[in-house]
């Protein structure tokens, strides 16, 4: 054993402590924050410059419909 | 049931490559300068470049590694497309990808010298240079490999008139299709630079979906639905329990495995190469930003975006169409597990549900659907390769002064030079028998984890200095090689040692140690070196907006 296997086996059985349903958690809270982000942009950053500002040319609801997807996915399977 | 093409099949294919080939060739009509060939003149629309983003990362590579992957792990290769893509592609469409717009750069690398200096911009060029020119020659033998298990030999043996051995007409059938499709996707990227790779790409990236979904929905009929997939894949489990497994916890084994063949998260100690903290830590945290943030091929095309805006737009819209993808990618790999659970290479899952499900015909499309995954990814591949070359290399170091127009011939020659050295390399690897896609992967993760921690210390930390990062990047890939080295049975065992990590393919890993190697090393030696001058920090992202955007 070398301190490299000491280190990954520590790091190891460490991870190996955590609950798969922790680590679901941990799995959806990733889109969950990055939604909560999308949905507080400004929203000079997710409209086009030379549109009319209709809902449709913002990005933000692009944004969190793949966010969206996400969640449930990962909510699931 | 006939496993070969029949002439429909091939008319079809026939229809689509000539389609393909006419519309390269009709774009290329209008490029006229190096910008143009290297950023489609920024005039791409963001639909297409979405389209094109989705093509480019589901290759053939993907089409038959994921599904062969999906056949001997389960469901958690799927991760690679959602997690492994989704969250990036957001983040990256709202922070990266409009400041590359804005700042005007053709490469990565080219604003790695502008934030740092030129050492770091050629050992990243020239990083991607081998991995791209690596890839190519990975990509045409995927497109080899599927058609040795797809064409019906005797009938094209006859057609060329090779009186040999069934093996030698299928490597011959192998070369034939390596050229082939080396010569198509050679001329029209020569002909049109990146315009044309987007605008194919965005007809590939239909065809691909549509084909695919085929083989999806009659399989699915096949076996009786969803439910008759998951009655196929406990039947499975519980054929294959071996007699360690079966004792008083049947049951339990037994319930344990079909888990882990339909679940994305699976736990440390899984037999797969894919337990949670490699996909969390090594997929979604390292190499998904590294990808979406910056690969060369990947970025490079949102760079030829008509506006800030169109740039965002297509990562967005890419990040919509990544979420139906395992579907039709991995899916078929678990329905080839229930029809054909005895078969023993993974890789050839997709061909044989292909070649079993789908009538004449059908099978000419989804062949076309194949070649055009493939062909999107090498084409991306080899403008990107020529992009680096030219622009990283021949303007930057050889031919400062360089006009246009020698700016459009050199990146033409290039791509026709590349074109040759993935037919040459296509041809090393036909006799070696590892998985594609590990082989792929691996590549991928020996620099990734570098290449974005000092990509992020570059964007991110206004005190991080050029030499702190070209430190950090070199010790960063030498350690991903030397953990890389220390997996090889021949190296541990000569040094007397157990293996280091206890999965099969541990390159999420390799990622995740060298990103920490790099950062370990960035973050002091930056510290105890004199900070870069004004005019290399004003590229730090956040901080150097000005009201029309240009960096300060």
């Amino acid at each position: 054993m070398t301190v490299l296997h000491e280190i990954g086996g520590f790091v190891r059985e460490l991870f190996l402590a955590i609950p798969l349903s922790v680590v679901r958690v941990l799995f959806v809270a990733v889109p969950v924050l990055l939604l909560l982000w999308v949905i507080r942009l400004p929203r000079e950053r997710t409209i086009s410059p030379d549109g009319e500002g209709l809902w449709s040319e913002n990005l933000k609801y692009g944004a969190a419909a793949a966010l969206l997807v996400q969640i449930v996915i990962y909510g699931i399977l | 049931m006939a496993t070969g093409l029949t002439t429909i099949d091939y008319l079809v294919v026939a229809i689509y490559l000539v389609g393909t080939l006419a519309l390269g060739l009709w774009i290329g009509r209008r490029v006229k300068t190096g910008k143009d060939f290297f950023l489609g003149g920024r005039q791409l629309p963001w639909w297409a470049i979405g389209m094109s983003l989705v093509a480019t990362d589901i290759g053939g590579t993907d089409i038959i590694g994921v599904g062969g992957a999906a056949f001997a792990h389960g469901l958690a290769v799927a991760n690679f497309e959602w997690i492994g893509c989704v969250p990036a592609m957001i983040v990256a469409a709202f922070v990266f990808i409009p400041y590359f717009w804005r700042i005007g750069v053709y490469t990565i690398p080219e604003f790695l010298e502008r934030r740092f200096n030129a050492s770091l911009r050629s050992a990243l060029a020239l990083c991607w240079l081998i991995f791209m020119a690596c890839n190519l020659g990975i990509m045409l033998l995927a497109s080899a490999k599927m058609m040795g298990a797809m064409v019906n030999v005797e009938a094209v043996s006859d057609w060329f008139g090779w009186e040999v051995e069934r093996s030698l007409a299928i490597a011959r059938i192998q070369w034939v299709c390596i050229l082939a499709t080396a010569a198509m996707v050679g001329v029209y990227t020569c002909a049109g630079g990146l315009a044309a790779v987007v605008y194919t790409d965005m007809i590939q990236c239909a065809v691909m979906i549509a084909g695919c979904l085929l083989v999806v929905a009659l399989g699915l009929i096949e076996i009786g639905g969803i439910s008759g997939l998951r009655e196929g894949i406990a039947q499975h489990e519980s054929d294959t329990l071996t007699e360690s497994e079966v004792g008083d916890s049947v049951d339990a084994a037994q319930t344990r495995r079909g888990r882990e063949r339909t679940s994305l998260i699976l736990p440390v100690d899984t037999a797969t190469p894919f337990p949670w903290t490699g996909i969390f830590f090594g997929l979604a945290l390292i190499l998904s930003p590294a990808y979406w943030i910056g690969n060369q091929a990947i970025v490079q095309r949102s760079l030829g975006a008509k506006s800030e805006f169109e740039a965002k737009a297509a990562y967005i819209w890419g990040a919509l169409l990544k979420n139906i993808i395992p579907f039709i990618v991995a899916v078929p790999g678990l329905i080839a597990l229930v029809m054909f659970p005895q078969l023993e290479d993974g890789d050839q899952a997709f061909p044989k549900l292909v070649s079993v499900l789908l009538p004449t015909g059908l099978r000419g499309v989804f062949l076309a659907a194949f070649i055009a995954a493939l062909m999107s990814s090498i084409d991306s591949y080899l403008n990107s390769a020529s992009t680096i070359v030219t622009n990283d290399f021949y303007r930057r170091f050889v031919n400062v002064q360089a006009d246009e127009q020698r700016i459009l011939l050199i990146g033409r020659g290039v791509t026709l030079l590349l074109v040759l050295w993935a037919i040459f390399f296509a041809g090393y690897l036909m006799g070696r028998s590892e998985g594609i896609y590990a082989i792929f992967q691996t590549m991928m993760a020996f620099f990734q984890g570098p290449a974005l921690a000092v990509l992020m210390s570059g964007l991110l930390w206004r005190r991080a200095t050029g030499t702190a990062a070209l430190i950090g990047f070199i010790a960063g890939v030498l350690s991903s090689i030397g953990l890389f080295a220390l997996t090889q049975p021949q190296v541990y065992t000569a040094l007397g040692w157990k293996p280091l990590f206890q999965i099969s393919e541990p390159f999420l890993y390799f990622s995740v140690w060298a990103f920490l190697v790099s950062l370990s090393l960035i973050v002091p030696i930056s510290l105890c070196t004199k900070p870069d001058p004004a005019s290399k920090q004003q590229y730090v992202v956040f901080a150097t907006e000005s009201q029309n955007g240009e960096p300060r």
